[in-house]
């Protein structure tokens, strides 16, 4: 992961892997580039992303049955991989999803409590 | 859903390769560029910026790697971690399911031992692949060697590395005197380069040399069993002398213990050099040409391809035969060689077929093993769905689960593979003594590579054909119905049902072959033992009295036969007692000539001579036909009288009544000067295999024709076998130098030349009734398992007043038809079987057909039964409390 500071935050742990079936869920398969690009065009600059990390965060997804890939060809007419959501992915992102409006609630909460 | 495919490889941990992510980054970092180029900037401006955004490219690749491997060892520590819970958690599960791989995986591993032993395994020599037998045939008859002829060919050939000459016959047992008691060791004549063609050295001292049997040395090498039997594995052996028949020879080498000799179940104690032959052996055969002795190997020269070598050799073979051989008028003799990397197996020809359908028996009974084994895990299945959906519903893809569920039947077959091990070994070596019966075969076996590996790939074979299924069907679980369902789960229910019932199916056709074999083979063997041999079986004690093959131990043994044969006439609780040349049911048999003035010996012709003292056909129970038989009166300045079997009688003259009085020769052609004649003949005996056809024999009285003889038979009333003692103590003090062997009755001589048939009665009965009780558990779980699934219905049924029969006949209307369709599939496949089977089969007609009903009768009987517990449980079954389970 990168080791940047400043205003911009880094990709908290675990939250890469719902940006990438969130993604994936809205826009259908997608290579690595792709995918990078689009997530760092929705977090509109408030995300620094090295690119590169995404590539363990997606074998992680694979090994888990969320995502599935194969090789196509990319708009440079070179091989790339794929990627897609499967049917199991989508249920972990449903569960995740919730799990993270509650945990984000609950922190909100939290932080408005104590202000 | 995801195909199968993926899904195990994903199970199987497979990653990416580097290559792959090479080429994902370098497209990646191209695509980038190109973005970044579009907005302006110049070729390596752009390079740069991609560099930047993507980050360390050998970190990255680093943390993938690091990934793709965690994930591998820890899923796998995590699987076997859990999976050894949940084995321990159902002890009774666990139990059952380790003993009957263990069985079936143990039964398949004895006999790959033995099988490999037998059949596969190459000679334990240097290259046995270069080794051929070089064999001598007339018209497809083999042919052993003459000594002269081997010497000629060795000498002249160039196209070998050498060619050896070995001989278990006539020195079959010589007597070994000067180590306690007299007793008879295995030993075997071979010429000198025996042991550098084949590539054997001393494991202590040296072998013997060309240079050792010119000189005609007496020396010899002995084998690492009599090193450690005879001598305790003393280094001091080497040097020590021994007393072989006649021959005094000095020990010079031990052989390795991985080497048995050239020939397959017969190892040999001692080898001597083939110039001792006249020494060992009453009479010189080293310069006899026509004496056929020897059997000759070779080894191929590297550069020498085999067909080459044999037409070299035949051409040779059939230059020498022109100047020794011709007065014998040999045609259509040739030079074949055959490839010997597996020595020279004479057990093959034999148990090549009991053993490979005994293979095929045990394999059978493992898939059956599988089939209960799957429908055991399905049944778990059922009772693990819930925890399947919750699993699931957190998240776990269903190749985690498969794996998962993989590991446990994995951990099963280990387990089961372990206690296989164990039951092997012992398994093998009681198969080889109830095999080799009477035999004696001498087989390295041993849990070598070959068999270990056989054992791990039989275990995971068996893994995979148990567990894939079960683990299939048992994660297709719709998460939201089993995380609703009670734990029974209705999820998947109809397919695991099917599952099950053809499992069963499966089961029951398997068993049903596998009975049907059995009957067969038992019957076979009870023909066999009851069919008509010529003589009467029970109430006969045989003695066997090995002979030297000397001049004066065989005239010191020609004085003892009157003695012998009065004193054993004088026995309490004899009948009558008779000595002949060689017994019935042995191994070894005098075979010759047989001629009358109208029909000469004929090529093909069998013929056995059988010299015996007076009383013989009384002793043995073998009935006349015609004439007299043969008495004390046949003394040797009496006229030579001899007597017929029935079939030589047919043959020569047309019938028992013509041959009385008329005369026979033992040779080609009649010769008036040296007849017989015929003064009785016979009822057909079957001589020495109780699966010999009625032969042409001719009996001669011992005192016109002295041979040594070498069986003594009484005949007593009750079990003959107690006069043992008595006729030990007689013989002992007629010459307390006597060697006896072998003291059994008829009976028990017959039983042992039926050992592969008992061999494979036995086995497939145990295996046949193995397969039967794992089926009737089979059948049993499967009907359980409806039973569970259907309470609520039956419930309904009983609550709207069906009574209680109906539900049970409703049951097992399902039981019937199972074992329905399984007799036909069943019944199908043995009639199949019979076919393959014939040549295995003795005396098979329309009775031995009825017992495939029959077995498929026991076994729908047993079934049925199996199926009946449960029916009866469901049929008791209180309906409210069964429609209250929800």
């Amino acid at each position: 992961m990168g080791n940047r500071s400043g205003s911009r935050s880094e990709v908290p742990y675990g939250t890469l892997d719902l940006m990438v079936l969130k993604t994936l869920d809205a826009m259908g398969a997608l290579h690595g580039y792709g995918l990078a690009r689009r997530i760092e065009q929705v977090a509109e600059g408030s995300l620094e992303l090295n690119q590169g990390t995404i590539y363990p965060a997606l074998l992680r997804l694979e090994q888990r049955g969320w995502i599935s890939s194969q090789w196509g060809a990319s708009d440079n007419n070179r091989r790339a991989r794929f990627y897609s959501i499967t049917r199991s992915g989508r249920k972990q992102l449903a569960a995740e999803t919730q799990n993270w409006s509650r945990t984000v609630a609950m922190v909100n909460r939290l932080l408005e409590g104590e202000s | 859903m995801t195909d199968w495919r993926t899904l195990i490889g994903r199970m199987l941990g497979k990653g990416r390769t580097d290559a792959e992510l090479d080429e994902e980054i370098g497209g990646h970092l191209d695509l980038m560029t190109r973005d970044f180029e579009r907005r302006g900037m110049t070729a390596g401006e752009a390079r740069m910026a991609a560099r930047r955004a993507f980050g360390g490219v050998a970190q990255i690749k680093e943390a993938y790697r690091e990934r793709r491997r965690l994930r591998f060892f820890d899923a796998l520590a995590q699987d076997l971690a859990y999976a050894l819970r949940q084995l321990r958690k159902n002890p009774a599960f666990t139990t059952a399911a380790v003993l009957t791989l263990a069985l079936g995986i143990g039964a398949n591993a004895a006999i790959y031992q033995v099988l490999d032993a037998v059949l596969l395994r190459p000679l334990p020599v240097k290259d046995p692949q270069r080794l051929v037998l070089v064999q001598l045939r007339e018209n497809h008859k083999a042919l052993n060697f003459a000594y002269p002829l081997f010497r000629e060919m060795a000498a002249r050939q160039q196209v070998l590395d050498g060619m050896f000459a070995t001989s278990d016959f006539p020195l079959h047992d010589p007597i070994l005197r000067g180590r306690g008691p007299l007793h008879s060791a295995r030993g075997v004549l071979a010429t000198g380069d025996y042991f550098r063609v084949l590539g054997v050295s001393a494991s202590l001292g040296r072998m013997f040399t060309t240079a050792d049997d010119r000189a005609a040395a007496p020396v010899a090498v002995i084998s690492h069993a009599f090193w450690d039997r005879e001598f305790g594995r003393s280094p001091a052996a080497i040097g020590q002398v021994l007393e072989i028949n006649k021959a005094v020879v000095t020990v010079i080498g031990v052989a390795p213990a991985r080497f048995f000799g050239e020939r397959v179940g017969s190892a040999p104690d001692v080898w001597l050099p083939m110039a001792l032959e006249p020494q060992v052996l009453a009479m010189d055969w080293l310069n006899a040409p026509t004496g056929n002795w020897l059997t000759v190997m070779a080894r191929l020269r590297p550069d020498v391809q085999a067909a080459q070598a044999q037409r070299a050799l035949d051409a040779l073979y059939q230059q020498l035969l022109d100047f020794t051989l011709r007065r014998e008028g040999v045609r259509a003799r040739h030079l074949d060689l055959e490839p010997a990397a597996g020595g020279i197996n004479d057990l093959q020809g034999q148990f090549r077929s009991p053993l490979l359908f005994l293979m095929a028996v045990v394999g059978l009974v493992l898939l059956i093993a599988c089939c209960n084994l799957a429908n055991l895990l399905l049944g778990r299945a059922t009772a693990r769905a819930h925890e399947m959906g919750v699993r699931m519903a957190l998240g776990a893809a269903r190749a985690r689960l498969v794996r998962q569920l993989l590991t446990e039947s994995f951990l099963l077959s280990l387990l089961g593979a372990s206690l296989a091990l164990l039951l092997a070994w012992r398994g093998a070596h009681a198969l080889v003594a109830l095999a080799s019966a009477g035999g004696g075969w001498q087989l390295p076996l041993g849990m070598g590579w070959r068999a270990l590996g056989f054992t791990a790939a039989v275990a995971l074979f068996a893994t995979f054909l148990f567990g894939l299924a079960p683990a299939l069907t048992a994660t297709r679980v719709d998460v939201h119905a089993a995380l609703q369902a009670s734990w029974r789960g209705h999820t998947a229910g109809r397919s695991k049902h099917l599952l099950a019932k053809f499992l069963v199916v499966a089961q029951i056709s398997i068993a049903l072959l596998l009975l049907s074999a059995a009957a067969l083979l038992a019957r076979s063997l009870w023909n066999l033992r009851h069919q008509d041999f010529g003589f009467r079986r029970d109430g006969v004690l045989m003695v066997d009295l090995p002979v030297e093959f000397s001049k004066t131990l065989m005239a010191r043994h020609n004085a003892l036969r009157q003695p012998l044969f009065e004193r054993m006439n004088a026995l309490p609780g004899v009948q009558s007692a008779a000595l002949s040349g060689f017994g019935l049911m042995g191994g070894m048999q005098h075979t010759g000539y047989l001629s009358s003035p109208d029909r000469p010996f004929q090529d093909g012709d069998l013929v056995r001579y059988i010299h015996v003292s007076p009383r013989y056909f009384e002793t043995m129970g073998i009935r006349m036909a015609a004439g007299r038989a043969l008495t004390a009166e046949d003394r040797q300045d009496a006229p030579k009288a001899a007597v017929l079997s029935e079939t030589a009688a047919v043959t020569l003259f047309g019938g028992a009544d013509r041959a009385l009085g008329r005369f026979v020769s033992l040779d080609k052609r009649f010769n008036s000067k040296t007849a017989w004649e015929v003064v009785g003949v016979v009822r057909n005996v079957r001589f020495a295999d109780p699966r010999d056809p009625f032969g042409m024999l001719v009996y001669m009285p011992l005192a016109q024709d002295p041979v040594p003889a070498t069986a003594v038979m009484l005949r007593a009333p009750g079990d003959p076998s107690r006069l043992a003692a008595s006729v030990r103590a007689v013989l002992h003090e007629l010459d307390p130098n006597l060697l006896i062997g072998n003291v059994t009755t008829l009976a028990d001589a017959i039983d042992s030349k039926l050992a592969r048939e008992r061999m494979l009665a036995l086995l497939s009965t145990c295996f046949g009734l193995l397969a039967l009780a794992l089926t009737s558990v089979g059948v049993y779980g499967v009907i359980s398992y409806a039973v569970v699934r259907r309470t609520q219905e039956i419930g309904i049924r009983l609550a709207l007043g069906a009574a209680r029969r109906t539900v049970a006949g409703m049951l097992m209307r399902d039981v019937g038809m199972l074992v329905g369709v399984s007799a036909l599939l069943g019944g199908a496949g043995a009639v199949a079987m019979v076919r393959a089977m014939r040549t295995m089969l003795f005396g098979f007609g329309t009775v031995e057909y009825s017992l495939l009903p029959i077995a498929a009768l026991l076994l729908s009987l047993v079934a049925a039964a199996a199926g009946y517990l449960p029916a009866r449980r469901a049929a008791c079954l209180d309906p409210m409390e069964a429609l209250r389970q929800e």
